[in-house]
């Protein structure tokens, strides 16, 4: 027993406050002292499981007359010192403790039981899942939101037919909108871009050609490049960024809200009102964008030109005309169309997609994101396999 | 008797361009429990707001624990943020978590706790709300109105409060589920000691529950008193509040 007197002092500097459970000798009994609640009791946890070591078959007396506070923290805290003494078969007697600390005690430890049922986290036995589990549920995963993918194409297809029999189902208020939205206010930073690429674009090629004395070669590289492959492609991804993140949280939080479920009970169908305007008025917007974002790309280039190789602007817009010409920039805009089509799709169903929690909202939408951008450059791929098969 | 818990003093509040209080004085006892009534738009949660230091009054002076709360350094303000628990109308429990992480959070944060102790802790938390123990692992969504409602009250007494905040806690339960929070309301303040503040508008529960009732209309506390004399009050806005009962 001698090597156990004040067994247990602990006490948090940073803190004014302080607990401890101490034996006292002459008394033969543990006292608990100081303040026993939730903010002090921390280094008391702490020694339960280490350093505390109970008598073994005595009688022993717990006094609760020096505690300044004791809350329903503190009282599991004695129940479980209790129990500590008593699993070495000690008889514990509490005593001098006021009625309201007597109670609350033992109304923890009315409910003791029930604290050991909890069983152990389902997480630890979810590691165990091997790499063909992970790769089936995955798989399954996929399939289903590609199912999901399907029936809202099927859903959005049914819903178009229908709108051309009956124009008010084409919500022009709604385009209207989802048009200045997702198209006008894009101009300013699709324009800097596109100048930048063009100016970049310009520089890269200029560099060579100068070396093989090829100048006028210039405006026939440029404007091939930008109209087939820039200019699309560089507005559909800074549309794929602002849009489809903006469709996904939109819809989502409008599911998180409940008000797709109100707008289902009225009759009235979400992919009507939410999803075809949206797609609608992406696809009537992006082919000008697209234009736009080529009218940029050329200034940029044009005027990287001039300053580098010499080349007027209007030898440059007169070899772009014989050069490329129209057809050129026309394979450029039928790109357009696909690319509207797939974000607006990609994010109105990554929005129908969000469960109700807060984090959900965040990862469909980095989802709707990277998926808008992979499936725009697989797009993108299999107009040039197109494009090389028909010779153009 | 011993100094009030909350005392509010010629609170002022001027919101949007009209005046939502005009003088609004209030205490609040150690161990009571006190109802804050009064018609929509009359400001009992914007009451609630002040107090809990959400919203800065245009004037008057609040006290909660003998300090006034205008005149708080931050870390002061958090100090005493630790003392109160708040269950908010929509139970506000962070929906990522599962309910016994939910529970835990405050004490993980603010106090310094071993893991095992932690959980123990809030399992207790969880068993005095009346919460069945498998229903720890689930996550919020998953819990039905009024057993979020519960966990919403178990997290708020996660760090053993001294004051305890339930806006409009019955709001949207079954009577069967509101008279089952009531008694929980009663039997956390006999064993916890807690004094709670309630912004209601469910009468049959504050007859059950609530000490003092303070009723809010024209910008100010037009009484304060226990519901059964309340109810006899003459000033026309409150027959008006409660003849439509």
């Amino acid at each position: 027993m001698s090597d156990n007197t004040a067994a247990l002092t602990s006490s948090d500097e940073s803190q004014v406050s302080y607990a401890e459970f101490n034996f006292n000798e002459q008394e033969h009994a543990y006292v608990c002292v100081g303040n026993w609640s939730i903010l002090s009791i921390g280094p008391l946890t702490e020694s339960i499981t280490e350093t505390f070591q109970p008598p073994k078959n005595q009688q022993i007396r717990v006094l609760g007359h020096k505690l300044e506070a004791f809350d329903s923290a503190g009282a599991l805290l004695l129940l479980q010192f209790i129990d500590a003494l008593k699993t070495n078969r000690n008889q514990v007697v509490l005593e001098q403790f006021s009625d309201a600390q007597t109670e609350l005690f033992e109304l923890v430890q009315s409910k003791e039981s029930g604290l050991k049922k909890l069983p152990e986290s389902p997480e630890l036995t979810r590691q165990k899942e091997d790499f063909l589990e992970f790769l089936g549920r995955e798989t399954i995963e996929k399939t289903h939101q590609f199912d999901g993918l399907i029936l809202l194409v099927g859903d959005l297809t049914d819903k178009i037919f229908r709108a051309f029999t009956q124009w008010k189902r084409f919500q022009i208020p709604s385009i209207i909108s989802n048009i200045n939205n997702t198209g006008l206010k894009a101009l300013p930073i699709i324009a800097l871009l596109s100048f930048l690429i063009g100016v970049v674009l310009a520089y890269q090629m200029g560099l060579q050609l100068e070396t093989y004395g090829a100048n006028q070669f210039i405006a026939y590289l440029c404007g091939m490049a930008i109209f087939r492959e820039f200019g699309p492609l560089i507005t559909a991804i800074i549309v794929a960024g602002r849009t489809s993140s903006s469709f996904t949280a939109q819809i989502g939080s409008m599911k998180l809200n409940e008000e797709i479920d109100a707008l289902t009970t009225m009759g009235l169908s979400p992919t009507e009102l939410l999803v075809l305007p949206k797609v609608i008025g992406l696809t009537l917007v992006l082919p000008l964008v697209v234009f736009w974002a080529d009218i940029f790309g050329l200034m940029g280039s044009m005027i990287m030109s001039n300053f580098m190789l010499d080349i007027g602007y209007q030898e440059f817009l007169l070899r772009l005309q014989t050069d490329v010409g129209r057809d050129q920039f026309m394979l450029g805009l039928y790109k357009a169309p696909a690319f509207s089509i797939l974000i607006a799709l990609v994010g109105c169903f990554q929005g129908f997609q969000v469960k109700a929690h807060a984090d959900s909202i965040g990862s469909q939408t980095t989802k709707s994101v990277v998926q808008a951008l992979f499936l725009i450059i697989v797009a993108d791929a299999t107009y040039s396999i197109i494009y090389s098969w028909m010779d153009l | 008797m011993s100094e009030p818990i909350i005392d509010i003093r010629g609170l002022q509040n001027f919101l949007g361009d009209q005046w939502v209080h005009t003088e609004v004085n209030l205490s609040v006892n150690p161990g009571e429990i006190v109802a804050i009534i009064g018609g929509s738009g009359s400001g009992k949660t914007t009451i609630l707001r002040c107090i809990l230091m959400l919203l800065k009054p245009t004037a008057g002076q609040i006290k909660l624990f003998g300090e006034d709360i205008g005149a708080l350094e931050a870390h002061e303000a958090e100090l005493l943020c630790q003392r109160w628990g708040v269950l908010f109308q929509h139970s506000a429990l962070f929906s990522g978590m599962t309910v016994l992480e939910n529970i835990m959070f405050p004490m993980k944060e603010l106090a310094h706790l071993t893991p095992s102790f932690r959980r123990e802790l809030a399992l207790l938390k969880l068993i005095l709300v009346g919460l069945p123990v498998h229903s720890a692992r689930k996550l919020p969504s998953e819990l039905s109105g009024g057993m979020q409602r519960r966990a919403a009250a178990a997290r708020a007494i996660a760090m053993d409060p001294e004051l305890l905040f339930l806006d409009e806690p019955t709001s949207g339960l079954d009577p069967v589920s509101a008279k089952q929070f009531d008694d929980l309301v009663l039997f956390l303040r006999r064993a916890l000691n807690l004094t709670i503040v309630i912004v209601s508008h469910d009468i049959d529960s504050l007859k059950r529950i609530a000490d003092r009732v303070a009723f809010v209309g024209d910008g100010k506390i037009l009484a304060i008193d226990p519901i059964d004399k309340l109810m006899k009050n003459e000033h026309p806005l409150i027959m008006d509040y409660f003849s439509n009962r």
